[in-house]
C-alpha cells in the first residue's frame, strides 16, 4: 500500500511532497475558503501537473466520489483542463500554470461577482424606489450605506485584477531578462 | 403610533436587510467560515453594533450559537466586546468601519504569502540534500519551487506597489480585497 501510494516518486521525495500538499491543504481553505479536499487535490496538481482520478485516489486516499467532485470543481473554475486518453474511457487532468500565476486565485471568479453585483443592484433599486417610505426608519441609512459600499467595491474588482495581472507579467518578464 | 405606511416600510426594510445578509454571508461562507458565523458577521457588518439578544432575534439562533460565534469573531479581530451602558450585558462592535474590515483581506494575502514563503524555504533546504537530485520526482518538486520562487516575490512587489499608491489605487485595492 505504501509503495503504491508513492506513485512514481522516490519515497524520500514523496515524503517532501506530502509535506507540501499538507501545507497547502491547511492554508488554502484558511485563506481562500476552498474545501480542504479540493485544496489537497489542487496541491497535487501544483507538483504533478498531470493526473487521472485514479492517481489522485492513490495519492490522497479520498473516495472516488470526493475526487470526482473535486476535479469537477477545478475544471469549472478553469484551474485544470480535462482530456480523454485516446483509446480509453479515462480522462487526464492537467494544470498548465500554477493558479497563483493569476490573481483570480485569491479572488472569486468574475461570474460570482457579476451575480452579486446584480443582486445588490436590485436591493439598491428597491431602496431608491421606496426612499419615501423608508428613509426615516432606523437602519435605513446603514443598510443603504452597506449596499452602496459593496457595489462600489465589486465594480472595482475586474479593473483591479487586470492591473495586478499586468504588474505580475511585467515583474516576471523583468526577472527573466 | 406607527402609520400604516411606516409599518410597510419597516417590513420592507427588514426584508432588504435579510437579503443583504444572505449576500454578505455568501462572501463569508466562501471564505471558509461556517454558515452561522457568516450570518452573524453579516449582521454585524450592517448594524456595526449588536447585543447577543439582538442577534438572537435577528438570526433565530440559540444563545449558545450566538455566543460561540461572537467569541470566534472576537478572536479573529472582527468584533470587540464592550460592557453595555446598563451594565447588564455586552455590546459587540465591528472593529473598524465596514470598509476597513473588508479591506483587511489584503493583509490576509500578505500573511499567506509570507507563511508560504518561509515554508518553501524549509522545503528548499530539505531538497538541497545532494542525494535527492537524481531521485524520481525530484524534477517535479524542483519545477514547483522554481515557479514559486518567481511568483512570491512578484506578488510581494505588487502588494507593496499598491500599498504605496495614493488613495485612488488604494480604493481599488480595497475593492479587490472585499470579495474574499
Amino acid at each position: 500500500m505504501t509503495s503504491s501510494s508513492a506513485i512514481g516518486f522516490d519515497p524520500e521525495i514523496r515524503q517532501i511532497e506530502r509535506e507540501i500538499v499538507g501545507f497547502f491543504a491547511e492554508k488554502t481553505p484558511e485563506y481562500t475558503g476552498r474545501h480542504p479536499i479540493v485544496a489537497t487535490v489542487m496541491a497535487y496538481f501544483y507538483i504533478r501537473r498531470n493526473l487521472t482520478q485514479q492517481d489522485l485516489r492513490k495519492l490522497t486516499g479520498f473516495s472516488a466520489g470526493a475526487i470526482s467532485n473535486a476535479v469537477r470543481q477545478l475544471v469549472d473554475i478553469n484551474m485544470i483542463t480535462r482530456e480523454m486518453v485516446p483509446g480509453t474511457h479515462t480522462h487526464r487532468y492537467k494544470m498548465e500554470t500554477l493558479p497563483f500565476r493569476s490573481p483570480k486565485y485569491f479572488l472569486q471568479t468574475e461570474k460570482t461577482l457579476e451575480k452579486r453585483h446584480k443582486q445588490l443592484k436590485e436591493l439598491k433599486d428597491i431602496l431608491d424606489d421606496h426612499n419615501d417610505e423608508m428613509r426615516n426608519l432606523e437602519g435605513y441609512q446603514r443598510v443603504y450605506a452597506v449596499v452602496t459600499l459593496l457595489l462600489e467595491l465589486i465594480s472595482s474588482v475586474p479593473r483591479f485584477m487586470a492591473l495586478i495581472e499586468e504588474e505580475l507579467d511585467r515583474f516576471i518578464e523583468k526577472g527573466k531578462r | 403610533m406607527k402609520s400604516g405606511k411606516n409599518a410597510l416600510g419597516e417590513e420592507q426594510l427588514g426584508a432588504i436587510e435579510r437579503r443583504l445578509v444572505e449576500i454578505i454571508s455568501d462572501f463569508g461562507y466562501l471564505k471558509g467560515r461556517s454558515a452561522k458565523i457568516a450570518e452573524v458577521t453579516a449582521y454585524i457588518y450592517i448594524r456595526e453594533e449588536v447585543t447577543q439578544q439582538l442577534l438572537r432575534q435577528l438570526t433565530g439562533y440559540s444563545l449558545g450559537t450566538v455566543s460561540a460565534a461572537l467569541k470566534e469573531l472576537e478572536q479573529l479581530g472582527v468584533v470587540s466586546k464592550h460592557p453595555s451602558a446598563d451594565a447588564r450585558g455586552y455590546l459587540y462592535k465591528l472593529a473598524g468601519t465596514p470598509s476597513q474590515v473588508l479591506s483587511r483581506s489584503m493583509t490576509d494575502v500578505q500573511e499567506y504569502l509570507s507563511q508560504t514563503s518561509s515554508f518553501l524555504e524549509e522545503i528548499e533546504a530539505k531538497l538541497s540534500k545532494q542525494s535527492l537530485s537524481k531521485k524520481q520526482g525530484y524534477g517535479s518538486l524542483r519545477r514547483f519551487l522554481d515557479e514559486m520562487n518567481v511568483l512570491i516575490p512578484a506578488y510581494q512587489h505588487i502588494l507593496q506597489t499598491f500599498q504605496a499608491a495614493p488613495s485612488g489605487a488604494g480604493k481599488e485595492k480595497e475593492g479587490a480585497a472585499s470579495d474574499q
